[in-house]
């Protein structure tokens, strides 16, 4: 029986069997091509050599570098091709990185932990949780920094989720991702790792922080804000982009030069760093309102913990009779009563740049009367997401906790800033 | 040179870009020089494969320690070209195309076709590989009667045209990346160099025979792979001319022959002096793996039919139409459909039809820079054909045509032939001390092109 990685012959064509889902059967040939057959009879020719696993170990440190530590928690930051198998596989052993990125043994040392390897879609509070214990971990270490790789679609919830539970920061902490996955030739990969760790060692940033592309080339990376940063294209590079805030800093990758924006960030805390977990089976709602809502939508939050609206324009739902057609609009508002009754209800706005303001409008006058809280701010709807999680998880009051910033998540005032 | 006692090997490489759309996106398949609407900076790096084996091509490459710009067109370019976005599912009508010349080519075609991600880090493809696939393999083509092997039929992205290059950076032109290309690869079974042209010139024709590859300068390239029992493999590219392949890999034979030290494999290239420069190391086999963001194709062969290819339509024209071989040629490669123009006009030769279609325009262009279309003038091919108008005055004609002017058909009638005879009586009496020749002029200038000079010619002969 031939197995994965066995050389086997089917019909006229020799290969190398390959993973292969169904009834269709793939064998790599060797002029690289892979080759697939429906219903195919595979002939045995040879049994595949047994390799022996590398063993990895850690490096020697140069105690003229600042030390690193590199939490690994999804995405592909490091990977490897197997040109024998076309396998891509994540690397996480610091010996591994250093060969896929060797110019870093000239700017620090490295240590790297994995912590899930996992599509970002598939992340829960309990991540939160072991993120920010490995970050307390590494810090009790005495690490001068620490940069946790992830997938990109969720990057910034995270982001935001360890800004809050990681109070008074000690070391600077950066999200890293990569847009292009790194077992291509042109992954944004090296350049967003490259410059989150000389950033950490050239700056006295003391906060957490996402590290990316700055626009498609391959020239500068941005330092952004972990609370007011939202992945705003499916696929572009520089898809981060700062939400009603300027960039901390722009790092440029060739001379390794940093150059402040915004110095509105925390410095390194001298005071004793406090991890205030997320309490794991929370259920938090994200409602979008949208034309010709249903009431009943809104039934699926009845057993919820707390829900974020995502309203439209200044905050806004759909919550007035004005003709025949508008009944449902009655039935919304009396919906939203009921929940604000039981459980925090707090509107943002599907417009993401911007500020709420209930006060414009009739509509958004009888959706704060209705309860609905977080009037004249302007967080994105995912951190107010993770700040209502936060907060209940730590049973801090909301309605006087969520108007008030915490981690810069809220502007006090807006600059002539936008789509930057 | 005795190329058998040689053991000389040669195979070919035949590259040919697809008319259409581009094959992983909707840009269009334009190839463009002016100012390019935006560029961007990039760099590659060679990612290491198991036991951090590079490739010795994509080493090679990156010792290089380049960045490369790449020039964009807002209309033609988009984020699949900039590497800012994933491939869109292939082109079909591309993949249709491939079919039918694997099916020429009597290839096997799998049974699904799997896109492969190949290494490619000179920075000719933005995202660091060229996404290629087997189509077919293991079919032939015949050449003399005589069976050369091809070993593969593969679709896969043309690269980006380079514009510059210098120590530290290349500049590239983003227009041409992403165009789909059939890559013909022939088994090592030609024989000689002139066999080797022969092989190339069939691909060739058999490739335009689909009507589905686009045409002009650039659009095929010829790679010719050579090796001699003394010496070792290698791949020229570059040829500029088919005419060319002998000399240069006659050359090619003779460099090896007298070279002291054995370079071994490599890639060289056809420079216009008929001889050959190092251009890089071979690329090995083990420089690919699967393009993941493309499933696997299912394959629909529901469409492909046996297509009459050009030689063989050419050769149906000779004998069905009594065209020679020049004029058979000159209709079937303008991809005008003649035989239907034949059956409109049966009163006029098929050689004339083509005549007229193909080279007078050529010639009015020529002699009084205007251009006509026959075919959008179709009336003057019917009014040859009901013989109201004469062929001498098809010209006249087109050349008003050509210039816009209005065209009076009644002015160019043909006369009835007694009327012809009585007028040229006229002329003679009018003319009796005139020599033969000076008549027949004085009765061409009376017609004035209404008159078939033969028809002329003839009466006076008799009266004379």
């Amino acid at each position: 029986m031939a197995e994965i990685g066995d050389l086997v012959k089917i019909n006229d064509y020799e290969g190398i069997l390959m993973p292969s889902d169904g009834k269709i059967t793939i064998i790599k040939l060797s002029s690289g091509y892979n080759m697939a057959f429906k219903n195919a009879k595979i002939n045995l020719i040879k049994k595949k050599e047994e390799v022996k696993k590398e063993k990895h170990g850690t490096i020697k440190k140069n105690p003229k570098l600042k030390n690193i530590s590199i939490l690994h928690c999804g995405g592909t930051v490091a990977s490897k091709v197997d040109y024998k198998t076309g396998g891509v596989t994540a690397q996480f052993a610091p010996d591994e990185l250093l060969q896929l990125f060797p110019e870093i043994k000239d700017i620090a040392n490295i240590e790297s932990k994995l912590i899930a390897q996992m599509m970002s879609e598939n992340m829960r509070f309990t991540h939160y949780n072991l993120i920010a214990k490995a970050i307390e971990e590494e810090i009790k270490k005495g690490v001068d920094g620490i940069i946790v790789t992830h997938g990109t679609d969720t990057l910034h919830y995270t982001s935001a989720a360890l800004a809050f539970m990681l109070e008074n920061l000690p070391i600077p902490v950066l999200l890293v991702g990569s847009q292009r996955s790194s077992d291509r030739g042109s992954s944004d990969a090296a350049m967003n790792l490259i410059s989150a760790i000389s950033f950490i060692t050239n700056s006295d940033f003391g906060d957490v922080a996402i590290c990316m592309h700055a626009g498609t080339n391959d020239d500068d990376c941005l330092v952004l804000s972990a609370t007011k940063t939202r992945k705003m294209h499916t696929s572009r590079r520089d898809a981060f982009r700062p939400i009603n805030i300027k960039p901390y800093a722009r790092i440029n990758y060739t001379t390794k030069e940093i150059t402040y924006l915004n110095n509105n960030f925390k410095k390194r805390s001298n005071t004793k760093l406090k991890v205030m977990p997320f309490k794991e089976d929370l259920k938090i709602g994200l409602f979008k309102s949208h034309t010709n809502l249903y009431a009943e939508e809104l039934d699926v939050y009845k057993n919820f913990d707390g829900l974020v609206v995502e309203g439209t324009g200044l905050g806004q739902l759909p919550n007035s009779v004005v003709d025949n057609s508008t009944e449902e609009s009655g039935k919304i508002i009396e919906k939203i009563e009921e929940l604000t009754k039981k459980i925090p209800v707090v509107m943002t706005s599907q417009c993401v740049y911007g500020r709420i303001d209930m006060n414009v409008y009739s509509e958004g006058r009888i959706n704060m009367g209705a309860g609905i809280i977080g009037n004249n701010l302007d967080m994105t709807p995912e951190t107010a997401f993770i700040k209502l999680a936060w907060l209940l998880s730590n049973k801090l009051d909301v309605k006087e906790y969520f108007p008030k910033n915490l981690r810069g998540e809220i502007s006090e005032r807006i600059e002539n800033i936008f789509l930057i | 040179m005795d190329y058998k006692k040689l053991g000389f090997k040669c195979g070919i490489e035949i590259h040919q870009q697809i008319e259409g759309k581009k094959l992983f996106c909707n840009c269009p398949t334009e190839i463009r020089k002016d100012e390019p609407d935006y560029s961007f900076r990039r760099e590659l790096r060679a990612s290491a494969g198991e036991s951090g084996k590079v490739d010795k091509a994509a080493a090679f490459e990156q010792q290089k320690k380049k960045y490369f710009i790449y020039r964009g067109y807002d209309e033609t370019t988009c984020l699949v070209e900039q590497d800012e976005a994933p491939p869109r599912p292939v082109n079909k009508d591309a993949l249709q195309a491939t079919l039918q010349l694997c099916s020429m080519l009597n290839c096997k075609i799998a049974d699904k076709v799997i896109f492969m991600r190949k290494v490619v880090v000179d920075g000719s493809n933005v995202c660091g590989f060229q996404r290629t696939s087997l189509v077919g393999s293991d079919g032939y083509v015949e050449i003399n009667g005589r069976k050369i092997g091809v070993e593969s039929v593969c679709l896969e992205e043309e690269a980006c045209q380079v514009i510059e290059r210098n120590e530290d950076r290349d500049i590239y032109n983003l227009s041409r990346l992403g165009i789909p290309l059939i890559e013909i690869a022939t088994a090592p079974d030609i024989q000689s160099p002139e066999e080797c042209q022969e092989t190339a010139a069939k691909l060739g024709m058999l490739l335009r025979s689909t009507g589905k590859m686009k045409r002009g300068i650039g659009s095929i390239r010829q790679d010719v792979n050579v090796s001699i029992k003394e010496g070792y493999r290698v791949e020229i590219k570059g040829f500029q001319d088919l005419r060319s392949i002998p000399k240069i890999v006659e050359y090619e034979i003779n460099r090896q022959l007298k070279e002291k030290k054995k370079q071994g494999p490599h890639v060289r290239k056809a420079e216009p002096d008929m001889t050959t420069s190092f251009l890089r190391p071979m690329p090995g086999a083990s420089r690919m793996y699967p393009e993941t963001d493309i499933s696997l194709v299912d394959i629909d062969l529901s469409n492909i039919e046996k297509i009459e290819t050009i030689e063989e339509k050419q050769k149906r024209y000779e004998k069905d139409y009594k065209l020679n071989k020049d004029f058979a040629f000159l209709a079937v490669k303008s991809g005008i459909d003649f035989p239907v123009l034949f059956t409109k006009y049966k009163n006029l030769e098929p050689k004339f039809i083509v005549n007229t279609v193909i080279n007078l325009p050529k010639k009015i262009k020529k002699i009084h820079n205007v251009e006509v279309d026959i075919l959008k003038n179709e009336f003057v091919l019917e009014a040859l054909n009901e013989n109201k108008i004469n062929v001498s005055s098809v010209e006249d004609i087109l050349v008003k045509l050509g210039k816009g002017e209005k065209v009076m058909l009644d002015d160019y009638s043909t006369l009835p032939i007694e009327e012809v005879e009585k007028e040229i009586k006229q002329i003679v009496s009018e003319n009796k001390n005139l020599q033969f020749g000076a008549l027949m002029g004085k009765c061409m200038q009376h017609f004035k092109g209404k008159v078939d000079g033969k028809i002329v010619n003839e009466i006076l002969k008799k009266l004379t």
